[in-house]
């Protein structure tokens, strides 16, 4: 499977910078949808669909996209205010009374500073709620650490029984979102979104289950796992890798459930390909890179390289430059990608 | 497992789920249940080894009002949509509530005697909705509980169901502010099928409750975040009894919150306001004058 809406390539690059000339081109040929419109729309369309379902926020109703159907179901939109213990608390107590009841705020507060009611509240108690993190990742780049998020993942992920999901972009957020309401167990999901616009690539008829990752692309050389804003850039990347003169077969695995990881998927790749790499918009400590390598930590000696935001504050700046700036783009994972195969050296 | 005395010495207890159909119980039979509440407490802790002593003593009449008289529960169906709901915030003085939802025939009596003792039992420190049965939330972090019971409230709201939903907190507990994020909550969307309960035993781990955190005039704070608010002596059932079984959905608009005055270890002379009765090792020689002096329910 390729992405949609290709466009015609207009040079095919045999040099490191006409692949970069490359892989702007075709990302500028995609649209860009703001995570929160998506998933305001997606939860909407839900709502009419599922009469238990309700929405608690903390004075984030515009933010995330809650708006209309706030307007829509006011009895449904309980809005906590700057309250984000309560907002979980509050959340999961709704859900033990039969509501399906989903806590939407920014991904930094519902994972850090409301963490123990997730743990206690909802996890522990076997409360099945949603709690949406949005501007995840550097999706709110410049509002400095304190927005950005990239603990979320191994925070929620150290929870027992805890659900984590990274759709990849606004088609599969709405899927995704409709899985974690469809979802038979009584456990929490972590649905982790970004806020501004990003790339959509998926085309609607994509399937999406929760635990079963997606292989976009096949290829034996090298398997490329990611998740999020990053499944778009991991794209752009195997094609210019198949293009450019070194023609490298790449496998894309869209890895959109961190928790429980798709171990087949990962276990299959490591038997075909010669290496693994994996991008993700999260601290290379405990996130979705942790988890594959906690997949092959007996006995499979493959390499695993991981590109991530290292151990220490990243700068502030607009998201997509700020993803440059970290290596966390097509480019660099073409760079990345080649030096795993032996192709350059840095 | 060995009998201990703690085990011999336990009053005669009802079978599990034999306690329907249910009839509150009578002034003077509330009184023995309290009794019999303490003396459950601390047969446990006696196995054990330690407990919770003064929080557990200090709670035992506003659980033994809830559960034999006021609640609408079912310990053939714990789970029932329509119940009542409590929520025992101040989770570590678990036994009390443990012999309330024994004595009412939600869980085996058996499982008194294994509190605590082993891997694996059913009652531990904490109550868990994970093992035990007619517990509604699992709590032991403090300061959880109020805002699980506004997500409650809301949700028998939304529902337009009569249940109500009780929330017993810890006077110490309520220096954590979610709880006054829940208290927040609570006023806005006017739950008034919403009871808090402060056991007001002013004694924490460290010392007087107001001395580790002045906590103030609780009435008036607790009124000017919206709610109405009453103060009862703790102990004393009959004061008790109205102010908790108030008509559902009352329509006043208002959650309700109970500040019970009460003395921590109540019933027990040597343990009543020592802070160190908070948690502690109880000797054989301890546990015979507890015994002794709970012989006669307190008037």
């Amino acid at each position: 499977m390729t992405m949609t809406a290709l466009k015609p390539v207009t040079t095919v690059p045999t040099t490191a910078e006409q692949c970069n000339a490359w892989i702007a081109e075709r990302r500028a040929s995609y649209a860009l949808k703001p995570a929160r419109d998506q998933f305001g729309e997606s939860f909407l369309a839900l709502a009419a669909e599922f009469p238990q379902l309700v929405a608690v926020t903390a004075d984030l109703m515009n933010a995330t996209g809650l708006v209309a159907f706030g307007a829509a179901y006011p009895e449904r939109m309980i809005n906590v205010g700057i309250a984000e213990q309560n907002l979980v608390g509050v959340t999961a107590g709704l859900a033990s009374c039969g509501k399906l009841s989903v806590a939407v705020t920014y991904a930094s507060f519902l994972s850090l500073r409301a963490i123990e009611q997730v743990k206690v509240d909802c996890a522990y108690n076997g409360m099945k709620v949603i709690l949406v993190g949005m501007a995840a990742g550097l999706s709110y780049g410049v509002g400095g650490p304190t927005h950005q998020t990239y603990e979320d993942v191994a925070v929620m992920r150290a929870i027992p029984n805890m659900i984590v999901l990274a759709p990849a972009d606004a088609v599969e957020m709405d899927k995704a979102l409709r899985a974690c309401i469809e979802q038979p167990r009584n456990t929490p999901i972590f649905l982790r979104l970004g806020r501004g616009p990003e790339y959509s690539f998926n085309a609607p008829d994509t399937s999406f289950e929760i635990g079963k990752a997606i292989t976009l692309r096949d290829g034996d050389d090298l398997c490329i796992v990611a998740n999020g804003a990053m499944v778009f850039e991991a794209m752009l990347a195997a094609d210019a890798l198949a293009l450019e003169g070194v023609h490298v077969q790449v496998q894309v695995l869209n890895m959109h459930t961190v928790k429980p990881i798709d171990r087949e998927s990962i276990l299959d790749a490591a038997r075909r390909v010669r290496g693994i790499l994996v991008v993700e918009e999260h601290s290379v400590h405990g996130g979705l890179g942790s988890a594959v390598l906690e997949v092959l930590d007996q006995g499979h000696n493959i390499p695993v390289q991981r590109i991530g935001i290292q151990d220490a504050y990243p700068p502030i700046g607009p998201t997509f430059a700020l993803r440059a700036s970290l290596g966390l783009c097509a480019e660099n994972i073409v760079v990345q990608a080649k030096v795993m195969l032996n192709r350059v050296t840095l | 497992m060995a009998v201990t005395p703690a085990m011999s010495a336990m009053p005669a207890t009802p079978s599990y789920a034999a306690a329907m159909p249910f009839v509150p119980l009578s002034m003077v039979q509330l009184r023995e249940m309290a009794r019999i509440n303490r003396v459950d407490c601390t047969n446990m802790y006696m196995a054990a080894g330690n407990g919770h002593f003064g929080s557990s003593f200090s709670c035992v009449e506003i659980l033994t009002a809830l559960y034999f008289s006021v609640m609408r529960v079912d310990p053939a169906n714990p789970d029932w949509a329509d119940r009542d709901r409590h929520i025992f915030s101040k989770g570590h003085a678990a036994p009390t509530l443990y012999s309330s939802l024994i004595r009412r025939g939600f869980m085996p009596a058996e499982w008194m005697h294994e509190f605590e003792t082993e891997v694996g039992v059913k009652l531990m420190t904490h109550p868990s909705r994970r093992y035990q049965p007619g517990v509604d939330v699992s709590t032991g972090a403090l300061g959880h509980g109020l805002s699980i019971g506004v997500g409650m409230a809301l949700a028998g709201k939304m529902d337009r169901k009569d249940y109500r939903v009780f929330v017993l907190l810890g006077d110490g507990e309520i220096n954590e502010g979610s709880v006054w994020e829940a208290a927040m909550s609570a006023a806005k969307y006017k739950l008034d099928n919403l009871v808090a309960i402060v056991d007001r035993n002013g004694l924490c781990v460290d010392g007087r409750a107001e001395d580790v955190m002045p906590m103030g005039p609780l009435k008036q704070r607790w009124e000017a975040f919206g709610w109405e608010t009453f103060e009862v002596d703790g102990h004393d059932i009959p004061a008790l009894l109205p102010l908790l079984d108030v008509l559902r959905n009352q329509g006043n608009a208002k959650p309700r919150m109970i500040i019970a005055n009460t003395i921590k270890g109540k019933g027990v002379s040597f343990m009543e306001d020592v802070r160190g009765w908070h948690a502690d090792v109880i000797t054989p020689a301890q546990y015979a004058c507890v015994v002794d002096e709970l012989k006669e329910p307190l008037q």
